[in-house]
């Protein structure tokens, strides 16, 4: 394994059962993921992008394979330990519902930090200092209810990266997004990728990201049909 | 802390119908409290103030026939030993005696009370209840009656009646005597039985010079039976320093009905207690499980985000907390503001219909609340204690939610 190999697969499996139906989301995964990529999965509605992220972010467990993150096998993982490696080394961008509506927008950046225990000082200049350099620290003490969908997806871009972690699962950030305000999403991240070294993973079907991503991989009905190294 | 608070505030409705939850138990337990404990304290004083005192030292030798207590013929002697002894707050000496009042055809069994009138006091709260008339001197040779005697024997003040008293060792004496006051107490059995006349004339009818059949004692610091233990100390000592001839009887053999109320409402008070920090820890449960399902797909965000369960059980049991002690404060403030506002006002009368009933088994007919620190602070802990384990289970639930299911959840 190369010094920059950050996630590695090995036939990964996914089959949701509803009583005795089976359906098969992911049909043997084999892929690796560097740090520093900008890279996308696409692939049709249920061609499995979602899942094959929610396994790679330790959100859900595979039926068979096995995900290494930094070399450390993610199966073999209790919940608890689970949600400290999500916690210390994932950062998650969903497509909706990204924020916690009772707390600020200070306080959504920070929230991560808090469950890490970092202390309220640190981590309201941290949460700051990241919202200054997203350009929504005006919103910082609004709440999320009171700031547009693209400001929110900022918002959840933020709480993603402030701790600085190996890498950034990103499910489809731009699917309730305008034309320009996704341009705009998807230059931040780009800026964060080329001047922080951020990694980032998409799932993705929206054009305008694909376009900017420097690795695009495609699934079609669970299995990887093309990786592609722009 | 603030994010719980504000979760609390985001759904002012569920929040109240949880604060209620906890509030009405406490509220409730607090008022049933001041009932018993003011019942008790009325039973106390009414038992002790009017007829037993705290304790009494007796002769202990059992002789003589009908309910006649043997005479201690030199009582001084006691008195003396008593006034050496510290937390005894008086004594007085009394002289017991089974008689017939006699009043034309009509005549009644009682007993007399000698007493010393100007002892009386400290010990006793009978020449506050003094209807009609005026309460004795030790110079008088009348005597005072309850109003159930005198309704009984159609007599008043002013008017005279025979007693014949009855004593195994000194055998019968009468004298007339003239009706000196009449008083009225909660107990009726005691105002048909009972009558008082200074301690030479209860002498005179059992041809005693110096004797009593009882040292009646007050100890000092007892506002009802909560302070039972100052009472047993002193009941020890006496016990170990006076001679065998005497034997100490403490209010729980002179009065035993109190000592029976206690035995009843304390495991009556704890049946209410767990009814209603069952219901409330019901109504806890459900709004709790409700507001966890409501914010299944907030409670996924968190968990995805990285928090660990213990993570999110703490924050619905800080939430549950923060509510259940709200209402357990409240809900003591609400019990105690009422115990203060009904005492403030000199109690509750009952009905008239209640008011004879109370008076008939022995018991004030005017309710009163007493309620102490101690019980206001336990049932407002255990009530909230008991929510937040109310709270575990949907806490719980809540932590073992499959992160990428709870996001998709739709409620």
């Amino acid at each position: 394994m190369s010094d920059n190999r950050l996630i590695e697969t090995e036939g990964l499996h996914k089959v949701y059962r509803t009583g005795t139906v089976e359906t098969p989301a992911l049909r043997g995964v084999d892929l690796e993921l560097h740090s520093g990529e900008f890279t996308a999965i696409a692939g049709p509605s249920g061609s499995g992008k979602s899942t094959l992220l929610h396994l790679l972010g330790g959100l859900d467990r595979p039926t068979s394979g096995e995900t290494f993150l930094e070399g450390r096998a993610m199966s073999k993982l209790s919940k608890d330990e689970l949600a400290k490696l999500r916690l210390t080394r994932i950062g998650f961008v969903f497509q909706a519902y990204n924020l916690i509506p009772v707390l600020t927008v200070l306080e959504n950046t920070a929230f991560v930090l808090e469950l890490q225990g970092v202390v309220r000082t640190e981590r309201i200049e941290r949460a700051r200092k990241i919202l200054a350099e997203l350009g929504i620290e005006q919103y910082a003490d609004r709440y999320p209810n009171r700031i547009s969908g693209g400001e929110q997806q900022r918002v959840a871009v933020a709480r993603a990266v402030v701790a600085g972690p190996s890498i950034v699962l990103a499910d489809e950030p731009t699917a309730n997004l305008d034309t320009g305000t996704s341009l705009e999403l998807i230059d931040l991240m780009r800026r964060l990728n080329s001047e922080k070294g951020a990694t980032f993973l998409f799932a993705t079907h929206d054009s305008r990201l694909l376009d900017r991503v420097s690795r695009l991989i495609t699934l079609e009905d669970g299995r990887i049909t093309s990786d592609e190294t722009r | 802390m603030k994010a719980a608070i504000r979760h609390l505030k985001r759904n002012r409705r569920r929040s109240i119908l949880t604060l209620l939850a906890v509030l009405i138990p406490v509220y409730s337990l607090v008022v049933m409290f001041g009932l018993a404990g003011g019942n008790l304290r009325d039973m106390f004083d009414t038992a002790t103030r009017l007829d037993t005192g705290h304790l009494q030292i007796r002769h202990a030798e059992r002789r003589g026939m009908g309910s006649a207590l043997p005479l201690i013929e030199d009582p001084d002697e006691i008195i003396s030993t008593l006034d050496r002894i510290e937390g005894i707050a008086w004594r007085t000496l009394r002289l017991d005696l089974p008689a017939i009042a006699s009043v034309g055809e009509r005549s009644q069994a009682i007993v007399v009370q000698g007493v010393v009138p100007e002892e009386i006091d400290p010990i006793s709260s009978m020449r506050g209840l003094i209807l009609a008339g005026r309460y004795l001197t030790s110079k008088d040779e009348g005597v005072v009656i309850g109003e159930e005697l005198a309704k009984l024997l159609k007599i008043d003040v002013g008017d005279e009646m025979v007693i014949l008293g009855v004593h195994p060792e000194t055998g019968v004496g009468a004298l007339k005597v003239p009706i000196l006051g009449i008083y009225s107490t909660p107990a009726a059995a005691m105002g048909r039985t009972i009558i008082q006349a200074p301690l030479d004339v209860a002498r005179r009818l059992a041809h005693s010079i110096a004797g009593a059949t009882a040292v009646v004692v007050r100890v000092a610091g007892v506002t009802g039976p909560w302070d039972a233990r100052r009472i047993d100390r002193v009941v020890a000592e006496l016990r170990a320093i006076l001679p065998s001839d005497y034997e100490v009887l403490d209010w729980r053999r002179l009065a035993p009905q109190v000592a029976s109320y206690m035995a009843i409402i304390k495991p009556a008070l704890f049946i209410f207690a767990a009814v209603f920090f069952g219901l409330g820890a019901l109504v806890v449960l459900n709004t709790v499980y409700l507001s966890v399902i409501e914010r299944t797909r907030e409670l996924g965000l968190i968990i995805s985000l990285g928090a660990s369960q213990w993570r999110v059980i703490r924050m619905i049991l800080l939430e549950a907390g923060i509510i259940s002690a709200t209402g357990a404060v409240y809900g003591a403030l609400a019990g105690v503001s009422l115990v203060w506002i009904v005492e403030a006002f000199g109690g509750l009368p009952l009905p008239a219909a209640f008011s004879s009933m109370m008076k008939a088994i022995g018991m004030n007919p005017v309710l009163h609340l007493r309620v102490s620190f101690s019980q206001v602070a336990l049932s407002a802990a255990a009530m909230a204690g008991v929510a937040v384990i109310a709270a575990w289970y949907p806490a719980r639930r809540a932590s073992r939610l499959e992160p990428v299911e709870a996001m998709r959840y739709v409620g």
